[in-house]
């Protein structure tokens, strides 16, 4: 009994360090601004700093554009990252030498892309644009994607596919029909992955984007003015951000525990 | 037609690593042909390239009077069994069996009244509308064969699908299969490992190493003419006992010296053996070949007790002289303990004779 007491306390212990910050961040968005430093739990709650943020400060497009943004670079990359990394898995593909430019694309330091990525889409009007942002995270998101998928196909045993073609089924039917929906959970938690790299991208959506197309994390740096750092919208503004994420992972636990643990079960 | 021809057919990896080599084998329509032979020999390879799912380096392949070597898989018309049975993971039973039918586009009530029947006679009723991740190995098994049946393929490929499978119902399994075989009269190929399954279920044989074949034939005959030392010992267990020996002219009829064992050959082998005098050879021994009692052709062999596996109908007795170890399968009865110092008698009527250079059989008969 006492011992059961001890070894939950530690894991509500655990559970605070992680979980404080965060709370706190979303105590400090439900105060007026002059209470966000003070260490009372909740001087006068209001809900003042999330209506300045969609009232006075443009944040309802700012999420719509992020939601839209991170949605559909996922759409956009998946199917291609799914056929690339089928063809890493089954063909060898491009050999050690795609693999490697696959994972070392991961490796360079976003900026390092994105000047020239600003050249480019200067030259094609494709800055200040959805668009323009979406494509950039479905070409960030494609390599990263493929690694993943690679893996989940890696681990489907070839004989299902061996079996689908002895079926009468062609080398595409079998992806298609098989490989596919064995490998859904994998896709779901690639899905997920890929929608949070993009939701909290914030470089290339400053120096590409302008004002109309600003995504939340660059709305949020807008609040760190020459005035201060408006903390309590700041707080509203993260706890916002963080909400789809919570919902996508919790929508989706299920997949992401077998998607991620893909490779021990069969 | 459904004969199936390999003509000398390669699966060649580079650098010199082939997974098969040249290989060439006719299988007739109808006949049940097991390939058999030790881990990494190329049995599943050359399957998979009859079913079409690994590449054919060089040689061509023939189903009936179809040349199938560049055909897809999909075009030749054959079932495969995997090893792993491969089952869709996502789809109930019913759906595994269906997928090939829809697949070739057998209409729907055709699809119904076949699987109904393959459930029927595989005991699958149960099962039709659960996931294969809710099966036994056995079921999983069976299912394997169901979908493979409903598909009313020409040719059935099967490989190792009851190595994993307990004794008992592999045993089960095996006069299962071979009844199936003769209900549908379709040409089968199965690989094994394993010397019982391909004793008790081939009508013919096909043992292979190293990428190659070693030799074809009806089961009890290659049994009882293996053509080298490798064929010997693979189609048994426990493996035939091989002896270097040398045979010596000796009083116008043949004396052999092998380890402990020495004296006249009997008339027969005499004369069938004559060409190996004074070239160095192997003498191999079956283990049922060496008797507890003396007989007409018999020869002594004392040694003592090093193995004593009491299997109930039988005894497996192995005995050591010199470094020589025998082995022999003897009568219930005849149960010596350990390090006891016993006789035993080789019935030389049944000996085999290879050339030791090459482990090649001298030929019987004529
Ligand atoms: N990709 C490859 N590259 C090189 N060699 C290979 C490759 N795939 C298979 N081999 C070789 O081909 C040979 C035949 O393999 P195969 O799978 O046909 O053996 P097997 O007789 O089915 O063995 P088992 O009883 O273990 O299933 C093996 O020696 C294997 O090492
Ligand atoms: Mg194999």
């Amino acid at each position: 009994m006492i011992r059961r007491a001890l070894s939950h306390s530690g894991l509500v212990l655990a559970c605070l360090i992680v979980l404080l910050p965060i709370l706190w961040v979303f105590r400090t968005s439900l105060v007026p601004d002059h209470a966000s430093y003070s260490t009372d739990l909740l001087p006068q709650p209001t809900l003042e700093n999330y209506r300045v943020l969609f009232a006075e400060k443009q944040f309802g497009t700012n999420y719509l554009n992020s939601l839209i943004v991170s949605i559909l670079s996922v759409v956009l990359s998946m199917p291609l990252a799914a056929m690339t990394g089928y063809a890493f898995a089954r063909f060898r593909t491009g050999g050690k030498a795609a693999r490697f430019a696959t994972l070392a694309s991961q490796m360079l330091p976003p900026v390092a892309l994105a000047l020239p990525v600003f050249m480019l889409y200067r030259a094609a009007g494709l800055t200040n644009s959805l668009t323009g942002l979406t494509l950039v995270y479905a070409a960030i998101n494609l390599p990263f994607l493929t690694w993943i998928l690679m893996g989940f196909f890696e681990s489907i045993p070839e004989d299902l596919e061996g079996a689908a073609m002895t079926d009468g089924a062609t080398r595409w039917g079998a992806f298609w029909r098989i490989v596919l929906p064995v490998a859904a959970p994998g896709i779901m938690a690639a899905a997920v992955l890929g929608f949070i790299l993009s939701w909290n991208e914030f470089l290339f959506a400053l120096i590409l984007g302008g004002s109309k197309t600003a995504t939340v994390p660059v709305a949020l740096a807008a609040l760190q003015t020459s005035n201060g750092v408006q903390i309590s919208q700041v707080s509203a503004g993260v706890s916002l951000a963080i909400l789809p994420l919570l919902i996508a992972v919790r929508f989706i636990q299920k997949y992401l525990v077998q998607g991620l643990s893909f490779g021990s079960v069969k | 037609m459904t004969a199936i021809t390999l003509d000398n057919i390669s699966r060649d990896y580079g650098c010199g690593i082939f997974g098969v080599r040249d290989v060439s084998l006719a299988i007739d329509e109808g006949e049940f042909m097991v390939l058999l032979g030790p881990s990494g020999c190329g049995k599943s390879t050359t399957l998979r390239m009859i079913a079409g799912l690994e590449v054919i380096t060089s040689g061509r392949i023939r189903i009936g009077a179809r040349d199938v070597t560049e055909l897809a898989p999909r075009s030749r018309n054959v079932a495969v069994v995997f090893q792993s049975y491969a089952l869709y993971p996502h789809m109930s039973v019913r759906e595994n069996m269906r997928f090939g039918m829809k697949m070739r586009g057998t209409p729907l009530d055709e699809q119904d009244r076949r699987i109904a029947d393959a459930a029927e006679i595989l005991g699958l009723d149960p099962y039709l509308d659960r996931k294969p991740g809710a099966l036994s190995g056995g079921q999983r098994q069976r299912v394997a064969l169901g979908r493979a049946m409903v598909r009313e393929p020409d040719v059935f490929l099967m490989d190792e699908p009851l190595s994993n499978l307990d004794a008992k119902l592999r045993g089960e399994m095996r006069q299962e299969l071979v009844k199936l075989h003769r209900r549908l009269g379709k040409t089968m190929v199965f690989v094994t490992h394993d010397h019982v399954e391909a004793m008790t279920m081939g009508d013919r044989i096909c043992i292979m190493r190293d990428g190659q074949i070693e030799q074809v034939g009806p089961p009890l005959e290659v049994y009882a003419n293996p053509t080298n030392t490798f064929v010997a010992q693979f189609l048994a267990s426990p493996a035939m006992n091989l002896i270097p020996a040398r045979l010596t002219a000796a009083g116008g009829g043949l004396g052999i010296t092998a380890g402990p064992l020495a004296g006249a050959l009997p008339a027969r082998e005499a004369a069938l053996y004559a060409r190996a005098a004074a070239e160095p050879a192997i003498l191999g021994l079956r283990a049922e070949d060496v008797l507890t009692a003396p007989g007409p052709a018999t020869l002594p062999v004392s040694g003592k007790v090093i193995v004593r596996e009491a299997l109930g109908a039988e005894n497996l007795i192995g005995i050591e002289t010199d470094g020589v170890t025998l082995s022999a399968r003897t009568e219930r009865q005849f149960l010596p303990a350990f390090g006891d110092q016993v006789t035993l008698h080789a019935d030389m009527s049944q000996m085999h004779l290879f050339n030791a250079a090459t482990g090649v059989a001298y030929p019987k008969g004529t």
